[in-house]
């Protein structure tokens, strides 16, 4: 089976492929001869019978045994087991191709087309060598693909073989029992075995990268935001429709996208390449909805397995109302074997959904056919195409439909130089002239040329690897630019945060210095807090403070004054309090304003200039809770001195009062003491209390005051937090993981 | 009846627009910036456009690349003005055919027609087209060709032309590049816009039917509530009268221009109005609760109630010294001070100091009362228009308390003020203790050469021991009328100082009032009136 595998290039590519052959030495050491494959493959299932029968290879741990084995040694173990589903699908192309057209017939097809064949071919022997040698990693794990769309971790799983094996195998008694009666004539299968340390790094880089995607979030509605939501979107997509399944895949069959504008005659091509009606066709715009996929029927079956475009709905028919996602699969045995052409909506029409189905479609297509016609190929979403194409460094074909017959020298030499100016110069370009349109079908004559290449990529595997390759390789070299673009937007967008974060840091941090400047300029001893402190003077209270101890108990002085002043001193850092919250709320969001996009929009969040309902009550709470502490710490900590105490009791909570007085309105307390003018309240304390302890007790306050002026803010610093993270937060992080990813990637590949 | 109606047309657009105008003056920072220019970009057009001759129809052929703009140009004048061809894009100067040349000119050089490509049906070759008379059809180059990417200038004419002409054909006819860019940004203006289906000699008649419906479907989908379709075909001819009979029914009522202003009018009032959903208006004046709020909030933060009890009492106690009972005074100043024994001495100075300092009112305080009225003010009106209330009652907001503070200062003595009568009942306690010094002398004089006969007394009287109950009533009397006036004269003071402070209270309240109507009533007023000004022109700018 193994050999049959192998020996198919060598068939099919007849004489263009000869180079192919000799350089597989590894794969030629193994048993050949279509007879010996059977030999080779009934030993394995005999000796090792599975438990489970009936499970299906779980895993894509089986073609990649030991990422360390050598290898030339690998295809060796591993090799008979893997080859099975590709025998298998192998084998049914060839029944099929017998039933259809015998092989001598398409290989008569192939030959006239090379002359004229794509590029690709022209690659040196080298290319063609590595190509054929990823190749074969696809196909070591082709087998498991089919089996588990969303696999795709080879590598990883290599440390239990054994048990992979054993699964293997019993899904190739399975397999093999079905591929047994095809067995004998196996001269057509695409199969390699792809080296596998190369495989795993790279399934694992792969994975990696996908993990490193999927963590990436754009939070913050900054320009550009909606296009990397969109670019990673499509990056994830690619990756899952396509980038992973097909590096573990052969070549075949390969998906051929046809796409363009609307009303180009997309689905009126791919139906007369069918030979009978696969896709709508219509006079109404749009009229394809749901992209079409059109293929041998010997494939069917393994693209309704669904890997390639794993994500998609199957549907048999085209119907009206289908689900966006969804793919609808026929086939037609008018189609060359090993391709499947898939007609996708427009690129351009007013149904916009169709573009991104589009787009989708493209981004997990082996080539590219871009049909355009007369009179739209100066379209300008026409060249967006072609530049996202050239950009990818996708394998591309152009058509140019709808020719009128008596222009198309003009039109086609004029489209050519600006094909050539755009650079695609070398672009194949297949021509269809304007003709009657019979059932949805263009007459043979004026695809046949289209026809014949197809042909040729069907049968010519070199070929058609050259052209997967170029668009995988084209895809993985795009990932170089892409990927770079989502980290940095990433990290334009952490760095937003930031500056956001700072935003709110800067205005609140603004307004506790201006708390601090109110209270040290005496702007704070003004209005009612000095008319009650003239009052309290004034009207001789201060005096009656302080008492003479051997003056007995004397009247207990009337509190009214005392709780007056108290309480306009609240008020008065209550309001300084307050309107600094509000000052820095505006603030706030006047920095977000400036901020483009983001910042905008944050700051339009209900409630955030102003401060929050809850202000006013935390801030008396703050500021009462202020100066029972400090009346405490005057209690406590105002050691009165001994000259002093001897003679003269004082009240405590007045004595406290006199303190805040002369700390917040008159400024700076602990001024040198051979300062000339010293306020009163500081002259009083110090007289009382001694000039060490009053500083001691002011630094004190004053760490205190700001320690709970600053806790207030925090809390209303919360709610700017909370909008922040309400947009999402951005992992600085993501964007490092992504750039070792790609990096990593650009290793394995 | 068309003159009437035209006339009507350019009234009602000519003040939809003095109150866009006004939209766009009062909207300077506080609309979208974009829509403000295009507001002023449209009052612009508008201007030239209504200025130049309304006797001319401008109508533009408008489509993709390949649709057969100039093809369809040729079949409606008649000649081969525009050169057709079939590379892509074909077009590339807008081409301009004028029936009736007569005062086209500055309409033309404002369109920025270039002159080789204007061509005028001169009269002689209008045989049967005097319908068609006012007619400037526009050949325009496409909009969705790779050129059109760097050249705008189908976009441009496509914005100024008076009528539009989409020529669409069967393969382009669903193009976004049509549909999103310009039907749906242009919806409601089914007047002034045509629909042509180009081509359709390569549709079969049935097909024909088939796309003119899903055509004329999907511009209802997008909003155009009346599309105008009509299937033509230039190369046969087919359809195009039917497209000259659409244009010259257009051109004779002359009214495209107004109706083309009108639609753009309307949809930039559309968007206008879609930031602001409730046309709300607000009272224009600040009500009297609001002012007597602002009023008391910021006598608090002068501090005026603390003011005029600090007033009493400072004057309750003060007075003591002044018309208080002399013998009371000396008695407490006997006791032993605190302050002495702290070495503090100056206290009583810095007390004094600190009562004669003045009236000041606080920052903060002022700022938060100024922020309240606002609040209040601004409940239920759009963001960007609360700012502004804000900005302006916040105009001026720096300089109040300064202004406040020296304002009041004026009525607010100090408290350390001695009233003139303070210094008469002073002089009248002294005058009593003197009296009582004299009588206490009499006294001692009666008692020394009265009783005890210590010489010959100088006077009759001062030996007359008969006296002596009389002086000693006397020295009761003059010492109760000390006591009496002290506790009279300290009742007048606290009745003085209630009086005081009532006037006091009064006046900072009415100064206070002024300086709050000047600095901040009356910007925010200024500011409400031009809210309501611009609610009224966008009123006005819809119809």
């Amino acid at each position: 089976m193994r050999s049959a595998a192998r020996n198919t290039p060598d068939h099919g590519t007849g004489a263009g492929s000869g180079d192919a052959v000799t350089e597989e030495p590894d794969i030629e050491e193994h048993p050949e001869s279509p007879g010996e494959r059977t030999v080779a493959f009934r030993p394995i299932r005999d000796d090792e019978p599975d438990p489970e029968p009936a499970s299906r290879p779980s895993g894509s741990r089986g073609p990649l045994p030991a990422p360390s084995a050598p290898a030339s040694s690998a295809p060796a173990s591993s090799a008979p087991a893997s080859s099975a589903p590709a025998v298998e699908t192998a084998q049914e192309t060839v029944a099929a191709s017998g039933d259809a057209a015998s092989p001598e017939a398409d290989d008569g097809l192939v030959r006239p087309a090379e002359p004229d064949a794509a590029p690709g071919d022209a690659a040196p022997d080298g290319t063609v060598v590595n190509d054929t040698a990823d190749d074969d990693s696809g196909d070591g794990s082709l087998r498991d693909a089919p089996e588990e769309p969303s696999a795709g971790v080879g590598g990883e799983e290599a440390g239990r073989p054994e048990s992979g094996d054993g699964e293997q195998d019993a899904a190739d008694v399975t397999d093999a029992e079905t591929a047994e009666e095809d067995a004998s004539d196996d001269d057509r299968v695409r199969s390699f075995p792809m080296p596998e340390p190369v495989s795993a790094a790279l399934t694992e880089a792969l994975n990696n990268l996908r993990t490193a995607v999927k963590g990436l979030h754009f939070g913050l509605d900054v320009p550009g935001s909606e296009e990397a939501r969109k670019a990673q979107a499509a990056v994830l997509a690619q990756l899952d429709d396509y980038v992973i399944p097909r590096v573990h895949m052969s070549t075949a069959p390969a998906l051929i996208v046809v796409a363009g504008s609307t009303g180009a005659g997309k689905s009126t091509i791919v139906n007369s390449l069918a030979g009978r009606k696969v896709s709508a066709t219509g006079v109404r715009r749009p009229t394809t909805a749901t992209p079409v996929l059109a293929c041998h029927p010997d494939d069917h079956e393994w693209y309704a397995r669904g890997d390639l475009l794993g994500e998609l709905n199957r549907l048999d028919e085209p119907t009206r109302d289908a689900p966006p996602g969804s793919v609808v699969l026929t086939s037609s045995p008018s189609l060359p074997r090993g391709l499947a052409l898939l007609d996708t909506p427009d690129i351009d029409s007013v149904v916009e959904e169709h573009h991104e189905i589009a787009h989708r479609m493209l981004d997990a297509a082996d080539l590219w056919v871009f049909v355009t016609t007369a009179s739209r190929y100066a379209d300008a979403p026409s060249w967006g195409l072609l530049r996202r194409a050239k950009e990818r460094g996708a394998r591309l074909v152009i058509v140019l439909s709808r020719v009128p017959p008596k222009s198309r020298d003009v039109v086609v030499k004029h489209f050519g130089r600006m094909l050539k100016e755009y650079g695609l110069g070398e672009v194949e370009c297949f021509v269809i002239n304007e003709t009657a349109v019979r059932e949805g079908r263009l007459p043979e004559i004026e695809i046949a040329d289209l026809r014949m290449w197809l042909s040729a990529l069907s049968v010519d595997d070199e070929r058609r690897e050259a052209a997967v390759k170029t668009t995988l390789n084209g895809v993985l070299n795009s990932f170089r630019t892409r990927l770079p673009a989502l980290a940095r937007h990433l990290e334009t967008q952490v760095a937003l945060r930031a500056d956001l974060r700072s935003d709110v840091d800067g205005a609140y941090m603004g307004a506790l210095a201006g708390i601090d400047e109110a209270t040290r300029d005496g702007s704070l001893l003004r209005g009612e807090v000095l008319a009650r402190w003239q009052d309290f003077a004034g009207s001789g209270d201060l005096m009656r403070t302080l008492q003479l101890r051997r003056g007995g108990k004397g009247h207990q002085q009337g509190p009214e004054r005392v709780r007056g002043l108290r309480t306009a001193l609240r008020t008065g850092l209550e309001a300084l309090v307050n309107s600094a919250v509000q000052q820095a709320a505006e603030e706030v969001v006047t920095r977000w304003r400036q901020r483009a996009g983001a910042g905008d929009r944050l700051a339009a969040t209900p409630g955030l200039g102003r401060p929050s309902e809850e202000i006013g009550r935390r801030t008396t709470r703050t500021i009462t809770a202020w100066q029972d502490h400090v009346t405490e710490l005057i209690r406590t900590e105002g050691v009165t001195k001994r000259s002093v105490a001897k003679l003269i009791s004082f009240d405590v909570e007045s004595l406290s009062l006199i303190f805040m007085i002369g700390l917040l309105g008159y400024g700076a307390t602990d001024a040198p003491a051979g300062a000339g003018a010293v306020a009163l309240p500081q002259r009083l304390l110090r007289g009382l209390l001694g000039a060490e302890s009053l500083r001691n007790i002011s630094a004190k306050a004053r760490s205190d005051l700001r320690a709970r002026v600053g806790l207030l803010f925090d809390e209303e610093t919360l709610r700017y937090v909370d909008a922040l993270d309400s947009a999402g937060i951005p992992d600085e992080a993501a964007a490092t993981r992504l750039y070792q990813a790609t990096y990593n990637l650009e290793v394995a590949r | 009846m068309t003159a009437v109606s035209t006339a009507e047309t350019q009234h009602g657009l000519g003040s939809r627009l003095a109150a866009l105008a006004k939209i766009v003056e009062l909207g300077q920072g506080r609309l979208d910036p974009a829509l403000v220019t295009e507001a002023a970009q449209l009052l612009l057009r508008a201007g030239d456009r209504l200025k130049l001759s309304s006797d001319h129809t401008v109508v533009a052929l408008a489509g993709g690349t390949g649709s057969g703009k100039s093809s369809l140009f040729n079949a409606v004048s008649g000649l081969e003005l525009s050169p057709i061809g079939v590379r892509r894009p074909t077009t590339a100067r807008t081409h301009a055919c004028v029936w009736g040349i007569d005062g086209a000119g500055p309409l033309l050089d404002w369109l920025q027609i270039q002159w080789r490509h204007r061509f005028a049906r001169a009269s002689a070759l209008d045989k049967g087209e005097s319908q068609l008379h006012g007619l400037i059809l526009l050949d325009l180059p496409d909009h969705d060709s790779i050129r059109a990417l760097t050249d705008h200038e189908a976009h441009r004419l496509i914005q100024v032309a008076d009528l539009i002409v989409w020529v669409l054909d069967p393969q382009k006819y669903a193009d976004a590049s049509v549909h999103r860019r310009y039907v749906t940004e242009l919806t409601g203006h089914d007047a002034v816009t045509v629909f042509v289906l180009n081509q359709s000699d390569r549709l079969t008649p049935e097909e024909q039917a088939e796309c003119v419906a899903d055509l004329e479907d999907l511009l209802r989908r997008e909003g155009v509530a009346h599309p105008r379709v009509v299937a033509t075909s230039a190369t046969t001819g087919k359809g195009v009268d039917s497209l000259k009979a659409v244009l010259a029914e257009s051109v004779a009522a002359r009214r495209a221009a107004y109706q083309r202003l009108e639609a753009d009018l309307d949809r930039l009032v559309q968007r206008l109005v879609k930031d602001m959903p409730e046309l709300l208006r607000v009272e224009p004046t600040v009500d009297g609760a609001r002012r007597a709020g602002l009023v008391d909030a910021l006598c608090d933060a002068i501090g005026v109630s603390a003011l005029g009890e600090a007033l009493e009492n400072v004057h309750a106690v003060r007075s003591a010294d002044w018309v208080g009972w002399p013998y009371a005074r000396w008695t407490a100043g006997m006791r032993p001070d605190p302050l002495k024994s702290l070495r503090l001495g100056a206290v009583k100075d810095d007390i004094r100091g600190l009562v004669a300092s003045s009236v000041t009112a606080q920052p903060a305080e002022v700022d938060n009362a100024v922020q309240a009225l606002a609040d209040g003010l601004t409940a239920g009106m759009p963001e960007v228009w609360r700012d502004g209330v804000r900005e302006a009652a916040r105009s001026r907001v720096d300089e109040l308390p300064e202004a406040l503070s020296n304002d009041l200062a004026e009525v607010a003595p100090p408290l350390d003020r001695v009233p003139a009568w303070w210094w008469l009942l002073k002089i009248w306690q002294h005058l009593l203790v003197v009296m009582f010094a004299a009588s206490l002398a009499w006294a001692g004089a009666i008692l020394a050469y009265g009783v005890f006969k210590a010489g010959r007394p100088p006077a009759e009287v001062l030996g007359d021991v008969g006296v002596l109950p009389w002086v000693g009533l006397m020295m009761i009397s003059v010492l109760g009328l000390g006591l009496f006036s002290a506790m009279a004269s300290r009742n007048f003071v606290v009745l003085a100082a209630g009086k005081e402070r009532d006037r006091l209270e009064r006046d900072m309240r009415r100064r206070v009032g002024v300086l709050a109507q000047d600095m901040v009533v009356g910007p925010v007023e200024r500011e409400l009136d031009r809210y309501n000004e611009f609610f009224g022109a966008m009123a006005a700018t819809r119809r």
